[in-house]
């Protein structure tokens, strides 16, 4: 993901002070249509040499992206280029329309286009959706005044935690190609589970991920979260599951 | 029946999903259909039209109470929630892909996004916004995705062809490129 400062306006205004607006390519696609945009270039028609210069411009300035998303930027790099080879090879005769060497890149940017377009038009939808409420949201909240809860200690939450480890080597799961997963990543999931559904069932949860890997890592976040105070976790019952819940005090994220 | 309208009234009250018309048939076998379509909408209006703060809106092919926007913020305060949260524009915009080109595969949306779409699919599977639906015969037979009931009441639709049509697409499209 590579992002430009499109345009920043000072815009007069006694609270709106200095904003700044940047702009977020989240593809290649998206940087192609936003150039084609900029030069005023018609998508059916696109002058394949410009934009290809434009486009290459715009990766060598940024300095070093992500390697994943550098990739697929290199990508459509190669692809441009090569339509412009297309193009260039002299033929007996002339190309006609539907052999033209770019209809497949216009029929991706038509396609993305749209899905961008219906992107906008459903975020329009969703934030209709957030002034209204129905019945169905109110989950459950952390019972407070029930005395009978019992806080628990780590000890407790690495001991069911060691029953999960034994029960998941078992199954002799073989992990051919590893995912990473990054603290950060699962402390937003787990945040945005409990968002969610207002409750997590703690082994249910590390049980419930894919790999040893990913349990562990789940089971670091969640110390990581009550030691923030985020989260909070409590066993019901002596000998009950150990349940996790959103901690109410604290800070909205 | 006289009371038709308040009978069709409690049943969607007790309903927390939204309540179907086909259920509301099954309760009122001997009212006519027509009759029961009639009811519905006169109820609909009539809490439109009213001052209350509660209107029946229809999603994901039933009705459901809900409440009126201008009622958000108190509501927001019992609930302690600062905002609701919203879909990341990654995440948007894997769903708008799936859901116009649904059954379909991660490969297949990696391909009309230009970007790999894996981790947003996966989130999208988390909120249960997309399914599985099954795997396509294709080699590696790959997952096949589609938006669920609960990607309709997110966005407030009432059925999948509710989406917004190709003209307003291209609509929106014509005025971004002008």
């Amino acid at each position: 993901m590579i992002a430009t400062e499109i345009e920043s306006t000072s815009t007069p205004g006694p609270e709106a002070g200095y904003q700044v607006k940047l702009q977020v390519f989240e593809g290649p696609l998206d940087l192609l249509l936003f150039l084609i945009k900029k030069k005023k270039i018609d998508i059916r028609d696109i002058p394949i040499a410009v934009i290809t210069r434009e486009y290459l411009d715009y990766l060598s300035r940024k300095e070093r992206l992500n390697l994943d998303r550098e990739a697929e930027f290199l990508l459509m790099a190669a692809l441009l280029i090569h339509i412009k080879s297309q193009m260039l090879l002299p033929r007996e005769q002339p190309l006609e329309p539907d052999i033209d060497p770019r209809k497949e890149l216009v029929d991706r940017l038509v396609d993305f286009q749209k899905i961008k377009a219906a992107s906008t038009l459903l975020r329009e939808k969703e934030d209709e959706m957030s002034h209204i409420w129905k019945r169905t949201v109110l989950t459950a909240p952390l019972p407070e005044e029930d005395l009978d809860l019992i806080e628990v200690s780590l000890f407790d939450l690495a001991e069911s935690f060691f029953t999960l480890m034994k029960r998941k080597q078992s199954e002799n799961q073989r992990v051919i190609k590893g995912k990473e997963i990054s603290m950060a990543d699962k402390m937003n999931e787990i945040v945005a589970v409990l968002r969610a559904r207002g409750v997590l069932d703690f082994l249910d949860y590390l049980d419930a991920q894919e790999t040893l890997e990913e349990a562990l890592i789940s089971f670091f976040c969640l110390l990581e979260l009550i030691k923030a105070r985020l989260i909070v976790a409590i066993q019901e019952q002596l000998f009950h599951t150990i349940k996790v819940w959103p901690r109410k005090d604290a800070a909205p994220a | 029946m006289d009371n038709l309208k308040e009978i069709i009234e409690a049943l969607i009250f007790i309903s927390v999903e939204p309540l179907t018309a086909e259920k509301m048939k099954e309760v009122l076998t001997d009212v006519p259909e027509p009759d029961i379509a009639q009811a519905l909408q006169e109820l609909v209006t009539r809490y439109e039209s009213a001052d209350g703060a509660i209107r029946i809106i229809q999603t994901a092919g039933g009705y459901v109470f809900s409440t009126k926007p201008a009622y958000d913020p108190y509501v927001r305060r019992l609930l302690q929630i600062e905002r609701k949260k919203k879909l990341s524009s990654q995440a948007l915009e894997t769903l708008s892909a799936v859901a116009y080109h649904q059954p379909v595969t991660q490969s297949e949306i990696s391909a009309i996004r230009s970007v790999d779409s894996t981790y947003a699919l996966h989130t999208l599977l988390e909120n249960k916004l997309i399914k599985i639906v099954g795997r396509k015969e294709a080699p590696g037979r790959p997952l096949l995705y589609r938006t669920t009931e609960k990607f309709l009441t997110y966005f407030g639709l009432n059925a999948i062809e509710d989406l917004p049509s190709e003209e307003e697409l291209r609509k929106l499209m014509q005025e971004e490129n002008s």
